[in-house]
Parts: structure tokens; C-alpha cells; sequence
């Protein structure tokens, strides 16, 4: 079904010897209501996740590259409404929705000690992944996931908004 | 598969050769300082111009050598940086090598390395980048953007892969074998702009198509001729008068084929809300037998007046083969199989095709002072190409010089020389050439030994 489309990407990749580079806006495979999550935890949860997972799509005909590196970089805006905590942003990707939130998540930050009325930015630190065969691929499965643990007292209300999800995956294209 | 590649590389090395028959270039590195054009009646002017079969060869065209045989520097070049028992594993063959280029093989297959490359044309090497959003496609091609066709592109020719035969009294009888195809090849503005818009890309909902249309048929073709002399110079003795030629061809073809259609890409709306279809909706008529049948001729007038020259000659004027027996099928693209799936639609239904007309125009003027000014413009079947030269002969010596415009309506440029000690000749001939799938020129140097 798409082997004429993977010809093409494939072909116009090869327009030389360099890289394949595939900038790819994984927040907007997402739905906005993946994107805004609002939570209610009871206090004094130790831990309880929220989690989201999507499958996105890459350029067909690159399965065969091999994959140099994957750069993954995201930012979210956590909102605590009510009660306190903590609260974990991770990002996972994979290649089989069963297995997303197993493993070490590829973009992590944590809010910190949080209180009604406190807003922050989760910016985690870039992360880059060398020779990942996650990415080798047509189809993937992105992971939202946050880790609340909440404060002995009222409920943790809040709302995690996610705003920027990219990939860089570069890749050394194989022809055949 | 890197087997195959490697075997059907080597195979279009070998075959190499043609292509300059088909570019009417030769293995003279003389022909090659004067910017391609050749100022002796050789075998191109008398395949064009049946005129040319009642001059002399040779008569008074000083300098002109019986033979050339070219000294083929580039192969040995070749063969040292790619030895021949590892030309398996040799990245330049290799795909699955990260140092593959396959712009780097194609300049290969376009310029055989017969001759030794002086400066090569650069290939692409940059990175190529996706942005890819749900419904967002962008691909930056880099440096490689220009290399996108604006308008239709492909390779095509008529050849005249052999011309046998024997004659009397300017009669001449004999067979030719002809060969004839084009393939082109046009991208639609959906994917022009999807390769090289930067900014918009791909639009959801776009029908990106690569429409192709190739033709290729072939066979004998039992051939009448006559050429003579229509008037005389005031000295009989001399070439000068105007000389008459043509020639009628039978056409027996042996075989035939077109396919015409697009293949496309259906790009969903969202662009990524699925994996984008394709599609192929060709058309596909072939020869059931070697049937084609057809008639055709050759005209062809050369005028001499003392050192002046000049012949126009024109092949296949009519010629029309009428194909009695071919069949229709349909391509289209099984996208549940993912293969491509052929319906017989007609059979045993008449089919009429055409040889393109070609031609070649040529001058020539010898100054008497060892300057030869000449030029010729030529069409085998696609585009017209343009040669105009010089040689300068002072004792032994010879200086060279010219210009052209290939196919692709680029000025390229000749500069050589040479030396002859007796019956033996040495000529070196450097020539600029924009074969290669790069927007700069590469120089070639050839070089030959030409006897007298």
C-alpha cells in the first residue's frame, strides 16, 4: 500500500550522501484533550499516574535506516488548583502501545513541592539517544504520563498542560 | 540486490559507449577540442545526410585521419581507485554502504569513465529534513532542490544501431537495424511543490503525481538509396557542386511498446491521520508479434564551393509503422497486495506509431591558411544540439577550440590540440559537459591516437 510513497521519500532522501532528518511535531498527533489533562488525587497518595498514549506516523520507507540519533525535547505548564504535592511529567516512546510506559521515560521533570495557587513550567532536559531502534520505524506510540503524590490533607486538583513535544531523529537512509 | 545493482551498473558501463553515438560525440579526442563538432564527412554527416554517400571521405579535407583510437586514461583511473575483484563490495555499488551516493553512481552511468575526468561535478551530499506533523509535511531537499526538473525530463534517441549494405552508379542497397525510444517523465505541481516549497509543502488532501510516458519500438528496415552529383564546379576535378541524396526505408518492426500514465501519491486529511495511498492508473500497449510495418525516407543536399561546405540532411521523413497486432492493458496498483496488477482491456487491435523526424545541418570552411571553421546543429529525437569549432594546423601542430549547446540548452566549451609526426597522430581534447545530475560543469580530458 505504500510502497510507491516509501519509493519517493526514500529516493528524495537519497538526493546525496547525508542525513535523513526528521523533525516531527509529536503534540500534534495528540488530541486536545490528550494534551490537557486535569487530575483529583486524594491526599496522601504516595503515587498515582495519569497516563495518555497516542500512535503517531513517520515517512514511510526509512525501516531500514539505521537510526544515528534521536533528540527529544518538550515543555508543559503544571497548574495546582488545590491541596499539595508532587508531581512527575514524563514522556516515553515506543513501538507497541503495550510496552510505552515500561522502561525509562526519554524526557523527565518534576514540579517540585507544590501548593494551591502554584503554577510552573516542566521543562525537561533535552535527552539524546544514540543508535535507538525504537525509532526505526513507521508507526510509533508516545507516552504522557504524570506521577502525582499528594500531601496528607484536601484532595490535589490541578491541570497539566502539554506544549511542546519534538523529535529530531537523523537517520543514515538505506536504499534498499 | 546489491548483486543485481552492481550487474546492471557494469551492464550500462559496458553499454556506455552508445550513449555518446546517441549525443553524435565520438571516441576523437579532436571532435571533443572543437566542442563536439566534427569537420571531416565521417560517419555521422553520411548517417544524417545521404548526400554525403557521393563525396569522397577524405578529399581534401587535410588533416583528417583514417582512424582515431582513443586512449582510455579514465579506465585505468577507474580501475586503480576501484579494483575490479572488489567491485562487489565497493561502496559506489553498494547501497547498503554508507558511503553509497546514488547521485555519485548515476554521474557514473551518464559519464562512463572513458576519459579521464579533469575536474569532476560535485554531487549532492547535504542532509535532507522532514517536518512532519500531523497534518504538516515539509521536505527540505537542500543544495539537491535544484535539482528538481521544472519541466518534463527523461532520455530519449534514434539510433541506427547498424546500416549495411553495397551500391552501384550512386545506388546503394542495403539494411539498417533502428532503434527509437523516449522516456519522460513530468512531475505535476502538487509534487513540485511538495519537493521543493519550503514553506507550505505538502497540502492535505494533495494528489502528488509523476506522469510518465514511454515509448520504445525497434526492428530492420531494408533500405534504397541514391546519391549523386546534381552540378559541377568549374574544375570537375574539385568536390565542388551540389550533390543530391535519399533513401527509402520498409520498416519491419520488430518490436513495440508505450506506457503512459501517472503513478501518485493521495495524501490524506490529515496528511499523517493514515499512511499516505498510492496509485498507478497506466496505460500499457505492446507488439503480440513482429509485425510493424511501415515506409519512411531520408533526404539530403550537400553543396561544396572551394573551401566552403555546407549539407542538411533529414531522417524518417513519414515514417509511420502500423503495428497490426498489439493489445491494451491496464496498470493499476493493488494496495491491499502492494503490487502492481495488469488487466488485458484489448487484443489482436491495430496500433500505428511514428519515428520521430531528426536532422543535422552542417558547414564547414576551410581558409587554405590551415584554419577549418565549422558547425553543425543536430536533433536525434530529443532536443537540438548545437556544435561550432575551430582547428588551427600550423606544421605539425594543431590548435583547437569551440563551443556547443547540449540538450539541455547548456553552452559547453572544447579547447585541445595536437601533434602528427607522420602517419601517426597524438590529439588531447578537453570538453566541458553537464551530463551529471549536479548544476556545475565537469571537464573531461580526452585523449586518442589518430592514424593518417
Amino acid at each position: 500500500m505504500k510502497a510507491l510513497t516509501a519509493a519517493l521519500l526514500v529516493l528524495v532522501a537519497a538526493c546525496g550522501q547525508g542525513r535523513v532528518i526528521l523533525n516531527v511535531d509529536v503534540l500534534s498527533f495528540l488530541a486536545a484533550s490528550d494534551s490537557v489533562k486535569s487530575f483529583s488525587v486524594l491526599g496522601g497518595i504516595p503515587q498515582t499516574d495519569s497516563t495518555v498514549s497516542r500512535q503517531f506516523f513517520l515517512p514511510p520507507g526509512f525501516g531500514k535506516s539505521s537510526v544515528d540519533s534521536v533528540t527529544a525535547t518538550a515543555a508543559a505548564a503544571l497548574i495546582c488548583t488545590g491541596g499539595g504535592g508532587n508531581v512527575r511529567f514524563d514522556v516515553f516512546f515506543s513501538k507497541t502501545q503495550g510496552s510505552v510506559f515500561t522502561g525509562t521515560p526519554y524526557l523527565t521533570a518534576s514540579s517540585g513541592p507544590l501548593v494551591a495557587g502554584d503554577s510552573v513550567s516542566l521543562l525537561p532536559p533535552t535527552s539524546v539517544s544514540l543508535a535507538d531502534t525504537v525509532f526505526n520505524t513507521d508507526t510509533l506510540w508516545v507516552g504522557i504520563r504524570a506521577r502525582i503524590a499528594t500531601n496528607v490533607g484536601p484532595n490535589m486538583t490541578g491541570r497539566l498542560r502539554l506544549q511542546d513535544l519534538h523529535l529530531r531523529i537523523a537517520l543514515q537512509d538505506k536504499l534498499f | 540486490m546489491r548483486t543485481g545493482v552492481v550487474a546492471v551498473a557494469l551492464a550500462l558501463l559496458v553499454l556506455a559507449p552508445l550513449r555518446p553515438a546517441h549525443a553524435q560525440f565520438s571516441f576523437d579526442a579532436r571532435r571533443y577540442g572543437m566542442g563536439g563538432v566534427s569537420l571531416s564527412r565521417d560517419g555521422n554527416a553520411r548517417r544524417f545526410n545521404p548526400a554525403y554517400r557521393a563525396l569522397k571521405t577524405n578529399s581534401r579535407t587535410s588533416g583528417t585521419p583514417k582512424f582515431s583510437i582513443p586512449i582510455p586514461i579514465g579506465l585505468i583511473k577507474f580501475f586503480k581507485d576501484h579494483p575490479i575483484n572488489q567491485l562487489g563490495s565497493d561502496p559506489m555499488f553498494d547501497p547498503k554502504s554508507t558511503a553509497f551516493n546514488p547521485f555519485a553512481l548515476t554521474n557514473l552511468i551518464f559519464n562512463p569513465p572513458i576519459f579521464y575526468e579533469v575536474k569532476k561535478s560535485p554531487t549532492p551530499t547535504n542532509n535532507v529534513e522532514f517536518t512532519i506533523g500531523k497534518n504538516q509535511l515539509i521536505m527540505n531537499l537542500g543544495g539537491s532542490r535544484v535539482l528538481i526538473p521544472e519541466q518534463d525530463f527523461g532520455i530519449g534517441s534514434t539510433s541506427r544501431l547498424f546500416d549495411a549494405g553495397a551500391g552501384f552508379g550512386g545506388f546503394h542497397f542495403g539494411v539498417m537495424g533502428f532503434l527509437q525510444y523516449n522516456v519522460s517523465f513530468t512531475l505535476d505541481s502538487a509534487l513540485r511543490r511538495a519537493l521543493t516549497d519550503t514553506v507550505t509543502g505538502v497540502r492535505p488532501g494533495d494528489t502528488l503525481s509523476l506522469l510518465s510516458n514511454a515509448v520504445a519500438q525497434g526492428g530492420l528496415a531494408p533500405t534504397v538509396g541514391f546519391a549523386g552529383r546534381l552540378t559541377h564546379g568549374a574544375d570537375p576535378a574539385t568536390d565542388d557542386g551540389l550533390y543530391l541524396g535519399g533513401a527509402v526505408h520498409y520498416y519491419l518492426g520488430a518490436t513495440y511498446g508505450r506506457l503512459t500514465g501517472p503513478a501518485q501519491i493521495l495524501v490524506g486529511n490529515p496528511i499523517f491521520g493514515t499512511t499516505p495511498a498510492a496509485g498507478v492508473n497506466d496505460t500499457l500497449r505492446t507488439s503480440n508479434k513482429a509485425n510493424g510495418r511501415g515506409v519512411g525516407g531520408d533526404v539530403g543536399l550537400v553543396w561544396v564551393s572551394g573551401p566552403f561546405e555546407v549539407g542538411l540532411g533529414v531522417n524518417d521523413i513519414g515514417a509511420e509503422l502500423t503495428w497490426s497486432d498489439t493489445k491494451l492493458q491496464h496498470v493499476t496498483y493493488n494496495t491491499a497486495t502492494g503490487n502492481l496488477v495488469t488487466t488485458l482491456d484489448t487484443n489482436h487491435v491495430e496500433t500505428k506509431t511514428k519515428l520521430p523526424l531528426t536532422y543535422m545541418a552542417n558547414a564547414a570552411l576551410r581558409m587554405g591558411t590551415g584554419t577549418t571553421v565549422g558547425g553543425d546543429v543536430v536533433n536525434s529525437g530529443r532536443g537540438t544540439i548545437i556544435h561550432v569549432g575551430v582547428e588551427q594546423r600550423t606544421g605539425p601542430f594543431a590548435l583547437r577550440g569551440g563551443v556547443s549547446r547540449d540538450q539541455r540548452k547548456r553552452m559547453q566549451f572544447g579547447l585541445g590540440g595536437g601533434l602528427r609526426l607522420g602517419p601517426i597522430g597524438l590529439d588531447v581534447g578537453f570538453f566541458t559537459h553537464s551530463n551529471s545530475l549536479s548544476t556545475q560543469r565537469a571537464i573531461t580530458m580526452a585523449t586518442a591516437i589518430s592514424i593518417y
